[in-house]
C-alpha cells in the first residue's frame, strides 16, 4: 500500500510539474507585450490625465489666467509652489495684484493635483510630457509664467480659455 | 565502417594541420605544439560557448517570462554577452578585508579548472576529441566533482554568513546528487559495455542507448538529467545561490573576473551535463542512422557530426532552461528527500534491472538484430 | 432591529463590568464607547474585557500614543474577534512627563509588543512589564521623543550620521516584582553563542528595508528579531501640520500597493466627522477602484511570494496582469501607483469614457489568468512542499497578534471589515468572505487568489450600474473637523487599515494615527518562523505580504 502511494506520489508530482511547464511553453510562443520605449516614441500613447509637469497655459497673446492669488501655494502640501506678486495701480485707480513669478519645483512635487483642483481661475494644469530627466538639479525649478506675459482679461475670452488650454497641453 | 562524403566535417582540416606540423617540426616538438594548440582551442571554445549560452539563456528565459530579453546591443541584443564580458573584465576586483586571502583567490580557479578538465574530455565530433580514454566516463565524473571544492572554499573563505550557508548547502547537494549521476551513467556503461566515449557512441549507431535499454535506460536518462541539473546548481536546485534567500550564496563576495569564473563555469557545467547526456543516451555526434536505408544515412552524414552533437546537447540544454524557468526552488530538506528517498533507491533498482536485461538479452539490439544490430 | 438591541445589551454589560472594576471611570458614548480610566486601573479593566466570557474583547485594533499637552497617554481600541462591530475605546493618561510609566498589556495582546515599543520611541512612555522596551522605528541613540508636542525640531540634536553603530542586542525592561517594586533590567535578545544573520535591511526578499536579525541553528531559524524604521518618515506627525485635504496625499505613501484604499479610509473618516454626504456615483467609483486596487495588490503579493520561493517567472506573470489594472488607473486618474483618486466628499476624477469597456474586458481576462496561475503554481509539487504546513498560524495567535486580511482569514478568523463594518457600497454587493482554517502559507496563498476572483465578482455587479451625477460633494475650501475622536477602518489588500483622528475643531488634526495591517503581519514573523528553515523564513514573509512603508509610516 505504502509502495503504491510512493509510486503514485511520483506521478502526481510529475503531472503537476508538467502542468507548470505547459504554461511556460505557451508563454514562450505568445507575442510579447513589452513596450520598447525609445523606439515606440511616435506611437506611444500617454493617458490624457497623466500628471507629469505643471504648466501655465498661455494663449497666443502671451496671456495667462493666473491672478496671483496664491491659493495653489497655500494648498501645496510640501511647499513646491512659490508665487511672487507685486501690486500695480490700474488705469481706473485701483490697486491690483499681478503675477511676477510662478515657481514650481519639479523635484519636490508629489503630483497630488491639489493646486490644479483648487485654482479658482484654472490657470495651471498638468501636461503629460513625461520625459523630465535632467542633468542638473537646479533646472528642476520651473518658472511657469512666460517672460512678459500678463493676465488675460476675463470678460473678453472666458469661453475660449478651455480650448486654448487644451491646445497648449497638446503642443507641450 | 562505411565512409560517406562528409563535406563539412573538420577531419580533413585537422589532418592537414597535423601533416603541416609533422612536416615542419621534429617529432619532439610537434606533439607539445599540438597540445598547446588543442589547449588554446579548447579554452577559446569554452569561452565562446559560455558567452553564447549566457545570451541564449537570457533570451529564452525572457521569452518564457513574457519579456523580450536583451535587445539593445546589436540586432536582437546578440553582442550583449560580449559587452558584458568586456565590462566584467574591466571591473574592479574587490578585496575583502577579513577574508582568507589565499583560499578566497584560489577558489574560483578550482571551479573553473574542474569544468575545463571535464570540457576537454568531451567528444565534439568525429576525431574532435582531445582525450579518448578507455575510462572516459569515469574520468569525467571524477574531474567534474572537483568543482565542489572551489565552491566550499569560496563559501568558507569569504567570511560571510550567506556565503557559508550557500557553500554548505552546495556541499550537501553535490555529494548527494553525484551518487545519482554516477549510478545512472553506470546503468548505461552496463548497457554499452564500455567506459570509452568513442565506443559508447559507435555502439549507438542504429539505436540510441535511450531506446536500446528501453525502460531502465529512460529512467536513468531522467535521473541523470535531474541530478545533472542539481549538480550544476541551477533551476529548482539553485539553493547554493538562492537569490531570494542568500542574495548570491557562495559567490556573494566575489566581483569582477573572479565572479565571472563562477559564472562561466556554471554555464559550462550545464553544457557539460547536456553534452554527456547527449553522448551517452542520444548517440553523441553520431547522426541518425537507420539500418538498411543507405540513401537516408547518406543524407544524414551530410550534416556534420559536430552539428549533431551540439544540436542534441542544445536540445537538452533548452529543456534545462525550460525547467529552470518553470519551477520554484526546492528547500534543502526537500532536495535531500528527493535524492535519498526517491532517486537513489530507484536508481539502484534500475541498475539491477539493467543488468538483468543485458544479461538475459532483452535489449532492443539483442531482440531485433535485423533492425538495430551493429 | 433585534441585532441593534443585542448590541446595546452587550455594551450595557461592558459598562457594568468596567464600572465594577473602576467605579470612577468616565464612560462616554462618542463615535465609539469611550472609557477613560486611571493608569493604575488600566490593566485590570483590560483584563476584564479580555476575559469577558460573553464577548471577549480579544482583538487589540490599535494602540495610539497621545500627547494631550499636560498629560501623556495611550488610546486603546479593542474589538471582539467574534464580532468586529463591537468596539471599545479605552483612554488612559499620566501627568508625569519626565518619566511616564504605564502598565503593559502585552500579557493579553501580543500585538501590543511592537506598538508599545513604538509609543515609547515616539512619546517616551515606558510600559511596565513589557519584556522588551527597546525603541521601535527609531534607533537607540535618538534624543528626544519626536511625537510629543513640545519636541523641538533641531537638526543638531539628532544629526545624520554616516557611521553605522553596532546593534546592541540588549532589551531594557521595567519589571514589577510580586511586592509591587519596580526594577529595571536588561535582557539579552540573543544568546552569546548564537549564529546571527542579518536578513535585511538590504535583501532581495524582505520587500523593502525590513531588517530581521535571525539566529540560526544550521539552516533552522531559532529566533527572529524584527528591526524596522528604516523608512520611517513620521507621516502621522507630518499630518498634524497639514490641512485635511493636504493630508490625503500622504496616505498613498503608506501601503503603496493599497494606496487608493488607504486614502479612502481617511476620506471616509473626515467625511463622517465633518458630516459630508458623498454622491452615489462617487461611491460606485470608489468601490470599483478599491476592488481593482485590491486585485493589483494581491497580484503583486502572489508574484512576490512566488518569487521568494524561487519562481521568478511567476513574478513577471503577476506583473503582466497588474499592468492592465495600472493602465486603467492611469487613464482614470493619471497615476499608476499613487493614484490620488479620492478626495474629501467624493473623487477627484470622473471615469473616462471607455472605463466600463476596459474593466469588462479585464474581468474575463483575469479569470483566465487565475486558471493559468493554478496550473502553473498552485498545484506544483515543489510549491506545495514549500507552502503546505509551513508557517502555521493558529486562530488565537492571529487574533492576539492582530493579523487581519487574507493572512488572518487563512487562520480561520473571519475578519473582513467590508462585511462587518461595510463602507462605500459593500453592504449592497454580494461577495463571499474567503476563510480557510489551515493557517499555513498555502492557505494564505490560496486566499489571495480566491479574493481576486471575489473582487472581480464585486466589480461585475457594479460596473453596469454606475449612476450618473456628481462625483464630488460641495465641500468648503477649508475643511474643519469638529472636536472629537474619529475612527474608520477599511479592508486593504493586507488587512484592516485604520485611521484615527483626534481633532480640536481646527483645520489641522491634533493627532492622526494609522493602524497598519503590515505591522501586525511582521510582528507575527518571529512566532511562525521559529523552527522553520531559513528558506521558509523567506517563503513565510512572502506569504504574510507586508509592505515596509506601511509598517514604518
Amino acid at each position: 500500500m505504502k509502495f503504491i502511494q510512493y509510486i503514485g506520489g511520483i506521478f502526481t508530482a510529475l503531472r503537476s510539474l508538467a502542468g507548470g511547464m505547459i504554461v511556460t511553453w505557451k508563454e514562450l510562443l505568445t507575442p510579447k507585450v513589452t513596450m520598447e520605449y525609445p523606439e515606440n516614441r511616435k506611437t506611444l500613447v500617454i493617458s490624457d490625465r497623466w500628471r507629469s509637469e505643471l504648466i501655465m497655459p498661455h494663449d497666443e497673446n502671451n496671456e495667462h489666467a493666473c491672478t496671483a492669488c496664491g491659493i495653489c501655494m497655500i494648498n501645496c502640501p510640501n511647499g513646491t509652489i512659490q508665487v511672487t506678486s507685486s501690486s500695480i495701480d490700474t488705469e481706473d485707480g485701483k490697486k491690483k495684484k499681478i503675477l511676477d513669478k510662478h515657481l514650481w519645483d519639479y523635484g519636490s512635487c508629489t503630483f497630488c493635483n491639489l493646486c490644479v483642483i483648487t485654482c479658482p481661475s484654472d490657470a495651471i494644469i498638468f501636461n503629460n510630457d513625461f520625459e523630465g530627466a535632467l542633468f542638473d538639479r537646479s533646472k528642476l525649478l520651473h518658472r511657469l509664467n512666460h517672460e512678459g506675459s500678463k493676465l488675460r482679461d476675463r470678460k473678453k475670452e472666458a469661453s475660449t480659455l478651455d480650448t486654448s488650454a487644451k491646445k497648449e497641453n497638446k503642443e507641450a | 565502417m562505411l565512409i560517406y562524403s562528409q563535406p563539412l566535417e573538420l577531419t580533413k582540416l585537422l589532418a592537414a594541420i597535423d601533416n603541416f606540423l609533422q612536416g615542419h617540426l621534429s617529432p619532439g616538438w610537434a606533439v607539445p605544439v599540438k597540445g598547446i594548440l588543442v589547449g588554446i582551442l579548447l579554452l577559446a571554445a569554452y569561452a565562446i560557448i559560455a558567452l553564447a549560452l549566457i545570451y541564449i539563456e537570457r533570451k529564452v528565459a525572457a521569452f518564457f517570462q513574457a519579456r523580450l530579453g536583451p535587445n539593445r546591443l546589436g540586432k536582437y541584443g546578440t553582442i550583449q554577452s560580449l559587452a558584458d564580458m568586456i565590462k566584467i573584465l574591466i571591473k574592479e576586483v574587490i578585496h575583502i578585508r577579513k577574508a582568507d586571502k589565499l583560499l578566497f583567490y584560489a577558489a574560483p580557479f578550482f571551479v573553473i579548472v574542474a569544468s575545463v578538465l571535464a570540457f576537454g574530455a568531451l567528444p565534439f565530433g568525429i576525431n574532435l576529441h582531445a582525450l579518448d580514454f578507455n575510462i572516459g566516463v569515469f574520468y569525467l565524473l571524477a574531474v567534474s566533482s572537483l568543482g565542489i571544492i572551489g565552491i566550499l572554499l569560496a563559501g568558507w573563505s569569504s567570511n560571510n554568513k550567506y556565503s557559508m550557508i550557500g557553500a554548505m548547502r552546495s556541499g550537501a547537494q553535490f555529494i548527494s546528487y553525484e551518487l545519482s549521476a554516477g549510478f545512472s551513467l553506470m546503468t548505461i556503461v552496463v548497457l554499452s559495455g564500455s567506459m570509452q566515449f568513442s565506443e559508447i557512441i559507435e555502439g549507438q549507431r542504429y539505436c540510441w542507448n535511450l531506446f536500446n535499454g528501453h525502460l531502465p535506460a529512460m529512467i536513468a536518462f531522467v535521473i541523470y538529467l535531474i541530478s545533472g541539473h542539481a549538480e550544476t546548481n541551477r533551476g529548482p536546485f539553485d539553493l547554493p545561490e538562492a537569490e531570494s534567500e542568500l542574495t548570491a550564496g557562495y559567490h556573494t563576495e566575489y566581483s569582477g573576473l573572479q565572479f565571472s569564473f563562477f559564472y562561466l563555469s556554471e554555464y559550462l557545467n550545464m553544457f557539460i551535463v547536456a553534452a554527456v547526456a547527449a553522448t551517452v543516451f542520444l548517440g553523441g555526434w553520431m547522426p541518425v542512422q537507420i539500418k538498411g536505408w543507405e540513401a537516408f544515412n547518406q543524407v544524414m552524414w551530410y550534416i556534420p557530426s559536430w552539428a549533431w552533437f551540439f544540436g542534441k546537447a542544445g536540445l537538452l540544454m533548452f529543456f534545462s532552461l525550460w525547467v529552470r524557468w518553470s519551477f520554484p526552488r526546492l528547500r534543502i530538506d526537500l532536495l535531500l528527500n528527493l535524492e535519498w528517498k526517491y532517486l537513489l533507491p530507484i536508481n539502484l533498482a534500475n541498475l539491477l534491472v539493467m543488468v538483468v536485461i543485458v544479461l538475459s538479452g532483452f535489449t532492443l539490439t539483442d531482440l531485433f538484430p535485423a533492425l538495430f544490430g551493429k | 432591529m433585534n441585532n441593534r438591541d443585542e448590541t446595546d445589551k452587550t455594551m450595557m454589560d461592558i459598562t457594568q463590568i468596567i464600572q465594577r472594576i473602576a467605579p470612577d471611570a468616565q464612560i462616554e458614548e462618542r463615535q465609539k464607547l469611550t472609557v477613560t480610566v486611571k493608569p493604575g486601573q488600566l490593566h485590570r479593566v483590560v483584563e476584564a474585557l479580555y476575559r469577558n466570557e460573553e464577548l471577549p474583547f480579544d482583538y487589540l485594533v490599535s494602540l495610539t500614543g497621545m500627547d494631550w499637552g499636560e498629560t501623556l497617554g495611550v488610546i486603546y481600541q479593542f474589538s471582539s474577534s467574534a464580532d468586529l462591530t463591537q468596539e471599545v475605546v479605552i483612554m488612559t493618561a499620566t501627568a508625569d512627563r519626565e518619566n511616564p510609566l504605564l502598565y503593559s498589556i502585552t500579557d493579553f495582546y501580543e500585538t501590543a509588543h511592537l506598538n508599545e515599543r513604538e509609543v515609547y520611541a515616539l512619546f517616551g512612555i515606558r510600559f511596565i512589564n513589557n519584556p522588551d522596551m527597546r525603541r521601535f522605528l527609531l534607533n537607540d541613540q535618538w534624543k528626544g521623543f519626536p511625537f510629543r508636542k513640545d519636541y523641538k525640531h533641531d537638526a543638531g540634536l539628532n544629526p545624520v550620521t554616516v557611521i553605522s553603530s553596532e546593534i546592541v542586542d540588549l532589551a531594557p525592561c521595567i519589571r514589577e516584582t510580586a511586592g509591587g517594586k519596580l526594577i529595571e533590567e536588561n535582557n539579552p535578545v540573543f544568546d552569546a553563542e548564537d549564529y546571527i544573520v542579518n536578513i535585511g535591511p538590504q535583501h532581495p526578499s524582505t520587500h523593502g528595508v525590513m531588517h530581521f536579525r535571525t539566529s540560526l541553528d544550521g539552516e533552522i531559524v531559532k529566533k527572529v528579531d524584527v528591526h524596522s524604521g528604516y523608512i520611517h518618515r513620521g507621516i502621522e506627525k507630518l499630518c498634524e501640520s497639514m490641512t485635511y485635504p493636504q493630508m490625503l496625499h500622504l496616505t498613498d505613501r503608506l501601503d503603496y500597493l493599497s494606496a487608493n484604499i488607504n486614502r479612502h479610509a481617511l476620506c471616509i473618516c473626515i467625511e463622517k466627522a465633518a458630516e459630508i454626504e458623498v454622491p452615489e456615483r462617487a461611491l460606485y467609483i470608489r468601490t470599483i477602484m478599491d476592488e481593482l486596487q485590491r486585485i493589483s495588490s494581491h497580484l503583486l503579493a502572489w508574484a512576490t511570494h512566488c518569487n521568494d520561493l524561487g519562481a521568478t517567472t511567476a513574478f513577471i506573470y503577476g506583473m503582466r496582469e497588474r499592468e492592465h489594472i495600472l493602465d486603467i488607473f492611469d487613464k482614470t486618474c493619471g497615476g499608476r501607483l499613487i493614484i490620488n483618486q479620492n478626495v474629501v466628499g467624493g473623487v477627484m476624477f470622473d471615469l473616462y469614457p471607455d472605463f466600463q469597456k476596459d474593466v469588462k474586458a479585464f474581468i474575463p481576462y483575469m479569470r483566465g489568468r487565475l486558471k493559468e496561475y493554478d496550473n502553473f503554481f498552485s498545484h506544483n509539487a515543489i510549491a506545495l512542499g514549500r507552502m503546505v504546513h509551513i508557517g502555521l498560524l493558529s486562530r488565537e495567535d492571529a487574533i492576539s497578534y492582530g493579523v487581519t486580511g487574507p493572512a488572518g482569514r487563512a487562520s480561520g478568523w473571519s475578519c473582513d471589515v467590508r462585511r462587518y463594518k461595510p463602507y462605500a457600497l459593500y453592504d449592497r454587493v454580494e461577495f463571499k468572505e474567503i476563510v480557510r482554517t489551515e493557517g499555513d502559507s498555502y492557505a494564505r496563498y490560496l486566499n489571495r487568489l480566491n479574493e481576486i476572483a471575489e473582487s472581480l465578482h464585486i466589480i461585475e455587479q457594479l460596473i453596469d450600474n454606475i449612476p450618473s451625477g456628481e462625483i464630488c460633494a460641495k465641500v468648503k475650501p477649508i475643511i474643519r473637523v469638529p472636536a472629537g475622536q474619529f475612527f474608520q477602518s477599511v479592508e486593504t489588500g493586507k488587512g484592516e487599515f485604520g485611521v484615527f483622528i483626534e481633532s480640536n475643531g481646527d483645520k489641522n488634526p491634533y493627532r492622526v494615527k494609522f493602524r497598519s495591517p503590515s505591522l501586525s503581519a511582521v510582528s507575527v514573523i518571529p512566532l511562525i518562523c521559529k523552527g522553520a528553515f531559513l528558506s521558509d523564513l523567506i517563503g513565510i514573509t512572502g506569504s504574510m505580504d507586508f509592505v515596509i512603508p506601511d509598517i514604518d509610516r
